[in-house]
C-alpha cells in the first residue's frame, strides 16, 4: 500500500530543473509586472484615475434659483414665483414595464411579418406606458366623487375637461431622452394652469387646487408618477405694466453656483432648465434678479440615469427690486387707454405717463397695445407670439415709440422766445386763419383765426400762427438748442449702471436744424421748416416719456428732468445736466397761467377736475401710419398749479381727423390724476413754492 | 448519502424552488401567498386584540368596591354628560332634517362610519402602521379615512378580509392637503408624514412666506386643517397644530413646518373608518392595479 503511494505521487515523466526554474522566473516575472502596474495606478495615477472614475460615475445637476421679486413703489408685488405642479414619470423605474410592452410589440411584428426596426419599436413601448400612466392620473384628477349614473358635475367643478397634454408628447419624448435622460419626464407641465395659449376658457385657482389636492390624496405616492413642483414666474396683474416688467423665458444657461466644491468642478453637469429676462426689468436687472444656482451631486447608474444622492448645495434666490411704480395709478392709466376707441371700436394705440416731479420717479408708465407676461412665462405659442406681433404690442410706445410732439412742443418755442427776446411775455401779435412762409401759407387749426394773442392766450388755444411768427423771429438754433437743453435729443432711462430698461429712452430722437437736413439730404433749411418746428411738426421726432419730462421740469422751473422707474425713498430730487429755465419770474408765471387756461378755457377745457386745478397744453400733431395720414392726440402738463407734485404726457395715435389732444388724450390723463388724488398714501413732500409763484 | 442529508437536500432543493417563485412567478402568487399569510395571521392578532380586552375587563373586576364606586360616579357623570349631548345632536339633526324637508334639499352621505378596534402597530414602523379589527367583510376600503372624533389618525392602507392596516399621519406614505388656521386666503399646503423611527411628526410644505400662525395663547397652536377637495378627506377633519414657528426654506420660495399630530397616537385603541360611499377614481386605480404599486 505505502509503496503505491509513493509510486502515484512520483512525476509520470522527469522534469527538467532548468524548465521549472524559467517558468517559475516567467511567472515571477509577469507577477511583479502585475503588482508594479497596480502599485502605479494606485501611488502614482490615483488621483487622475478617481477624476476619470467620478466624471464616470459621478455627476453635478444644477438647480435653478429661484428669482428675485419685483414690487411697486408702495409694496404691491408686480412679479413673483409661483409654484409649478408638475406630473412627472420616472422612466428607470418604468424600465420593467417599457421592455414588457417592447416585446409585446416585438412579438406582435414577428407574427405579422412585418419590418422590425428596434428603435421605433422602443419608442412605442415608452409612449404605449407613458401614456397609460397619464390616463390614469387624468383619471384621478378629472374625475369627480359621484354616485355612478348621477348627472355629471363637469360644469360645477370648471372647465377642466379642456386640459391639454391629455396626449404624451412624442417630440418632447425623444428630445428628453436625448438631452436630459436623466432627470424624470414631464408628463404634464403645470397642472394649475394646463392651457398656456389662453385660448381655452382659463382654469380658477380653486380647480388647479383641486387638481393638485386630487393627485395628493388619490394618487399612489410610491409609484412612478410624482408630483413635483418648482417655481415658475407669475405676474398677478396679468398685462399691466407688461412693457416696462417684460417677461421671462427658458435658458439652459443657469447662473453658476456660489459654493462648487473643487473635486465635482470637473464632473459633468446637468442643467434644469432655468429663467433668464427676456425683456423690460426682467432683462435689464437679470443679474440681481436671477440668484445663485444650487446643485446636486449625484451617483449615475450604467445606463446614464440617477442612481442616489450623495450632496446637495441649494440655490439662493435672486434680490428683489422695487420699481417707482404706483399699481393703482398704473392700472387707470392703461384701463383708461383701452377705453379710447377708433369709431369702428378697436382700441387705439396710446400710451401714458405719470412722473413725480421733485424725483422724476415714473408713478404709471403704460402703452397699448400689450401682452399678458403670464402666457410668455411657461412655453410661449407661435401663435401668441404672432398675434402680440401683428397687434404691434412689443412697443413700448411710452419710450420707444418716436412722434412728432405736435402743439405741445409750443411750450418749448415759446421758451426760446422768451429767452431769446424775441417775443415779450405780454406781448399782443395779431393771428388771423394763416400766415404766409415765402410761398406758403400755412394754416391755423382754427379757420376764423383767433386775431389779438398774447402769450397766455397761445397756450391756452394753442394758436399756430403765432408760433409761426415767434418762430420765425427766433430761429431755428436757438429753438432747436432750447429742445436741446430740455433733453429732447438725450436717451432716457439711463444712468451710470446702465440702462433701467433694455434700450434707452429715445433711440431716434431727431431736433431738427440746417445740418441735420444737409446731413439726410433734404436740402437748406427753409422759413418753412422753422415754421414747422414752432408748432412740433416737420423732422421733429421725440417720445411721450421725454414730452412727461418737459412738463415735470416746467413745473420745476428747470430744464431737465432725469425719469426712472426704481424707487428710492432717499433719492435727493437733483436731475443730473439740469439747469434753472432760464426765464424771469413774470415770464415763467405767464407761461404757467398759459397751460392753467389752458385747462380752464382753453383746449382743455372738456377734462377740467374740479377741486383739482392742473395745468395742460393739449397738442395734435399729423403723422403718417401705414402709407396714410392720421393724427396724434398729445396732453402734456403739470398737477396741482400750485405747489405741482406730479407731470403727465398721453399719447394716442389716432386714425382720422377725430383724434384731438384734448378730446382724446386728455380723459386718460384726467382718470391718472383722478387716481392720483384718491391714493392712499402720499407721495413725497410736494415741491417748494415754485419761482415765480410771488409775481402771480 | 444517508436519509437525513438527502432529507436536508431536500428541503434545500425546496426552499431554493420556493424562493425562485416569489422572485420569478407571476405578481398575483406574491399577492396570493402575501394575502394568505395575512388572513393566517388575522385570528391570532384577533383573538390577541379580544384577549387584551378581556385581561381589561379582569383587572377591572378586581378592583376594590371603593374604586368601582368612584370608577361609576365618573362614569356617571360622564354618560350624564354625554346623555345632553346626544338630545343636543338629536335637536340639531332633526332641526337639519326640517330645514332639509323645507328647502327640499337631500344630498346622499358621503361617508359610512365604520368603528374599529386597533388591534396591533407594524413593528417595522411603530409610528407609522396600525391594524385594525374591520376588514373587507365589514365593508372597509383602501383610502377611507380613519379619524378620531374629529381628528385626523390616518387613512386605509391596505385591506384584508376581517382586518385592515392604516397609515398613521406620520407614516412617509401618508400625504394630503391641509390649510392653515389664520390663513385667510385658505391656500392649499402639503402635509405628509416624516417619522421614520423618531416621534411622531409629520411637516407641511409649500406653505406661503407670508403666512405666519396666528397670535394665541402659549400653548395654542394653530390648526392644520383637511381641505376636502382631494376627494379623500372630508373638509375641516384636525390634521394636527403647527409645532414651533414655520421655517423658511433655504431657497426661500417656501416656509415648512413640523406639525404635531392632534391625536396621541400612542394610546390609539379604537378608531373611525370614514368609509365613502361611492368610489373614489384612486381607488379604483389602485384596486385594479395593486401590485404597481409595490
Amino acid at each position: 500500500m505505502r509503496e503505491a503511494d509513493e509510486r502515484d505521487i512520483r512525476p509520470s515523466t522527469p522534469v527538467s530543473r532548468p524548465r521549472v526554474l524559467v517558468t517559475f522566473w516567467v511567472i515571477v516575472a509577469a507577477l511583479a509586472y502585475v503588482l508594479a502596474g497596480l502599485a502605479y495606478r494606485q501611488l502614482v495615477q490615483s488621483g487622475e484615475l478617481k477624476v476619470q472614475s467620478d466624471s464616470q460615475s459621478r455627476r453635478v445637476v444644477l438647480i435653478p434659483p429661484a428669482r428675485g421679486l419685483i414690487h411697486d413703489r408702495n409694496g404691491e408685488v408686480l412679479a413673483e414665483n409661483r409654484v409649478r405642479w408638475s406630473v412627472k414619470a420616472d422612466l428607470p423605474e418604468l424600465q420593467k414595464e417599457i421592455r414588457a410592452a417592447y416585446l409585446r410589440e416585438l412579438r406582435a411584428a414577428r407574427a405579422a411579418k412585418s419590418a422590425v426596426n428596434a428603435d421605433d419599436l422602443m419608442e412605442k413601448a415608452r409612449v404605449e406606458i407613458l401614456q397609460g400612466w397619464l390616463d390614469k392620473v387624468w383619471s384621478v384628477i378629472d374625475t369627480p366623487v359621484r354616485k355612478p349614473g348621477s348627472p355629471s358635475l363637469r360644469r360645477k367643478e370648471g372647465p377642466l375637461s379642456l386640459h391639454k397634454e391629455r396626449k404624451v408628447n412624442v417630440e418632447e419624448l425623444r428630445k428628453h431622452l436625448r438631452e436630459r435622460r436623466a432627470l424624470p419626464f414631464t408628463l404634464i407641465a403645470d397642472l394649475t394652469f394646463p392651457d398656456p395659449t389662453g385660448k381655452d376658457a382659463a382654469p380658477s385657482p380653486e380647480d388647479g387646487n383641486r387638481s393638485i389636492a386630487r393627485f395628493i390624496e388619490q394618487f399612489p405616492s410610491d409609484g412612478p408618477i410624482r408630483l413635483e413642483s418648482d417655481i415658475v414666474r407669475s405676474y398677478p396683474n396679468g398685462a399691466t405694466a407688461s412693457h416696462v416688467l417684460g417677461y421671462v423665458k427658458d435658458t439652459d444657461s443657469l447662473p453658476e453656483p456660489t459654493v462648487l466644491d473643487q473635486e465635482v468642478l470637473a464632473l459633468q453637469k446637468l442643467r434644469h432648465a432655468g429663467k433668464t429676462g427676456a425683456a423690460g426689468v426682467e432683462l435689464a436687472f437679470d443679474d440681481s434678479l436671477r440668484g445663485s444656482s444650487g446643485w446636486e451631486l449625484w451617483s449615475k447608474t450604467s445606463a446614464g440615469y440617477n442612481q442616489s444622492l450623495i450632496k446637495r448645495v441649494d440655490p439662493l434666490q435672486g434680490g428683489h427690486v422695487s420699481l417707482s411704480i404706483d399699481l393703482g395709478i398704473q392700472k387707470t392709466a392703461e384701463a383708461s387707454l383701452a377705453k379710447v376707441r377708433a369709431p369702428d371700436g378697436s382700441p387705439l394705440p396710446g400710451a401714458a405717463i405719470m412722473i413725480e416731479i421733485r424725483t422724476g420717479e415714473i408713478l404709471a408708465i403704460a402703452s397699448q397695445p400689450g401682452f399678458d407676461p403670464n402666457l410668455l412665462a411657461g412655453r410661449v405659442t407661435s401663435a401668441y407670439y404672432d398675434e402680440i406681433d401683428s397687434r404691434g404690442g412689443w412697443l413700448n410706445r411710452a419710450t420707444q415709440g418716436l412722434y412728432p410732439p405736435g402743439s405741445t412742443f409750443k411750450v418749448i418755442n415759446a421758451v426760446a422766445a422768451l429767452r431769446k427776446g424775441t417775443v415779450r411775455w405780454d406781448e399782443v401779435l395779431d393771428c388771423g386763419p394763416s400766415f404766409r412762409v415765402g410761398n406758403r401759407d400755412f394754416p391755423e387749426h382754427d379757420p376764423q383765426g383767433y386775431g389779438p394773442v398774447d402769450l397766455e392766450v397761445m397756450l391756452a388755444v394753442s394758436c399756430n400762427v403765432w408760433n409761426y411768427q415767434v418762430g420765425l423771429r427766433t430761429g431755428v438754433d436757438a429753438i432747436a438748442a432750447e429742445a436741446r437743453r430740455f433733453g429732447l435729443d438725450s436717451q432716457l432711462l439711463v444712468n451710470s449702471a446702465g440702462t433701467e430698461l433694455p434700450y434707452p429712452a429715445g433711440r431716434g430722437l431727431v431736433v431738427p436744424d440746417g445740418a441735420y437736413k444737409s446731413r439726410i439730404g433734404a436740402g437748406p433749411w427753409s422759413p418753412g421748416d422753422t415754421a414747422n418746428l414752432s408748432i412740433g411738426q416737420g423732422y421733429l421726432l421725440t417720445t411721450p416719456l421725454h414730452m412727461a419730462c418737459v412738463a415735470a421740469s416746467v413745473a420745476r422751473g428747470e430744464t431737465r428732468t432725469v425719469p426712472t422707474i426704481i424707487h428710492d425713498p432717499r433719492r435727493d430730487g437733483k436731475h443730473a445736466g439740469a439747469e434753472p429755465i432760464g426765464l424771469r419770474p413774470d415770464q415763467l408765471a405767464a407761461l404757467r397761467t398759459g397751460m392753467e387756461r389752458c385747462v380752464e378755457e382753453g383746449t382743455a377745457r372738456s377734462v377740467q377736475i374740479p377741486g383739482i386745478p392742473y395745468a395742460a397744453k393739449t397738442g395734435t400733431s399729423e403723422y403718417f401710419k401705414d402709407g396714410n395720414k392720421a393724427h396724434l392726440g398729445w396732453f402734456i402738463g403739470y398737477a396741482p398749479s400750485t405747489n405741482p407734485v406730479v407731470a403727465f404726457c398721453v399719447l394716442i395715435e389716432g386714425e382720422d381727423d377725430g383724434t384731438w389732444g384734448g378730446k382724446t388724450a386728455g380723459p386718460v390723463a384726467r382718470d391718472m390724476l383722478l387716481k392720483w388724488a384718491k391714493r392712499p398714501t402720499g407721495l413725497e413732500a410736494p415741491v417748494q413754492a415754485l419761482p415765480g409763484e410771488a409775481a402771480r | 448519502m444517508n436519509r437525513d442529508q438527502q432529507g436536508a437536500k431536500a428541503s434545500y432543493v425546496l426552499l431554493t424552488l420556493v424562493f425562485l417563485l416569489w422572485c420569478f412567478g407571476p405578481s398575483v402568487v406574491r399577492r396570493f401567498t402575501r394575502e394568505a399569510f395575512t388572513e393566517f395571521q388575522a385570528p391570532a392578532l384577533e383573538l390577541a386584540g379580544k384577549g387584551r380586552d378581556l385581561v381589561r375587563y379582569w383587572e377591572l373586576r378586581s378592583r376594590s368596591s371603593e374604586e368601582l364606586a368612584e370608577a361609576g360616579r365618573d362614569l356617571g357623570r360622564i354618560n350624564a354628560g354625554l346623555e345632553l349631548k346626544l338630545l343636543e345632536m338629536k335637536n340639531l339633526a332633526e332641526e337639519n332634517a326640517r330645514l332639509r324637508t323645507l328647502l327640499s334639499y337631500g344630498p346622499d352621505p358621503e361617508y359610512r362610519t365604520v368603528v374599529a378596534r386597533v388591534v396591533s402597530r407594524d413593528s417595522a414602523g411603530w409610528w407609522q402602521r396600525i391594524t385594525i379589527r374591520k376588514g373587507r367583510t365589514d365593508g372597509v376600503r383602501p383610502f377611507s379615512p380613519v379619524v378620531f372624533g374629529t381628528r385626523v389618525v390616518g387613512r386605509v392602507a391596505q385591506v384584508h378580509l376581517t382586518t385592515s392596516e392604516v397609515d398613521l399621519i406620520t407614516s412617509p406614505g401618508f400625504r394630503c392637503t391641509a390649510h392653515l388656521e389664520g390663513d385667510e386666503q385658505r391656500r392649499v399646503v402639503l402635509l405628509s408624514g416624516t417619522a421614520t423611527g423618531s416621534r411622531g411628526t409629520a411637516l407641511v410644505t409649500n406653505v406661503p412666506t407670508d403666512y405666519s400662525p396666528p397670535a394665541g395663547p402659549v400653548g395654542d397652536e394653530a390648526k392644520v386643517l383637511t381641505t376636502g377637495i382631494g376627494g379623500v378627506f372630508p373638509a375641516g377633519l384636525l390634521l394636527g397644530y403647527i409645532s414651533g414657528h414655520p421655517r423658511t426654506t433655504p431657497k426661500g420660495d417656501f416656509k415648512e413646518a413640523d406639525i404635531a399630530p392632534a391625536r396621541d397616537l400612542h394610546s390609539l385603541q379604537e378608531v373611525a373608518v370614514l368609509v365613502p360611499v361611492y368610489p373614489t377614481p384612486g381607488e379604483q386605480l389602485t384596486e385594479s392595479r395593486v401590485d404597481d404599486f409595490r
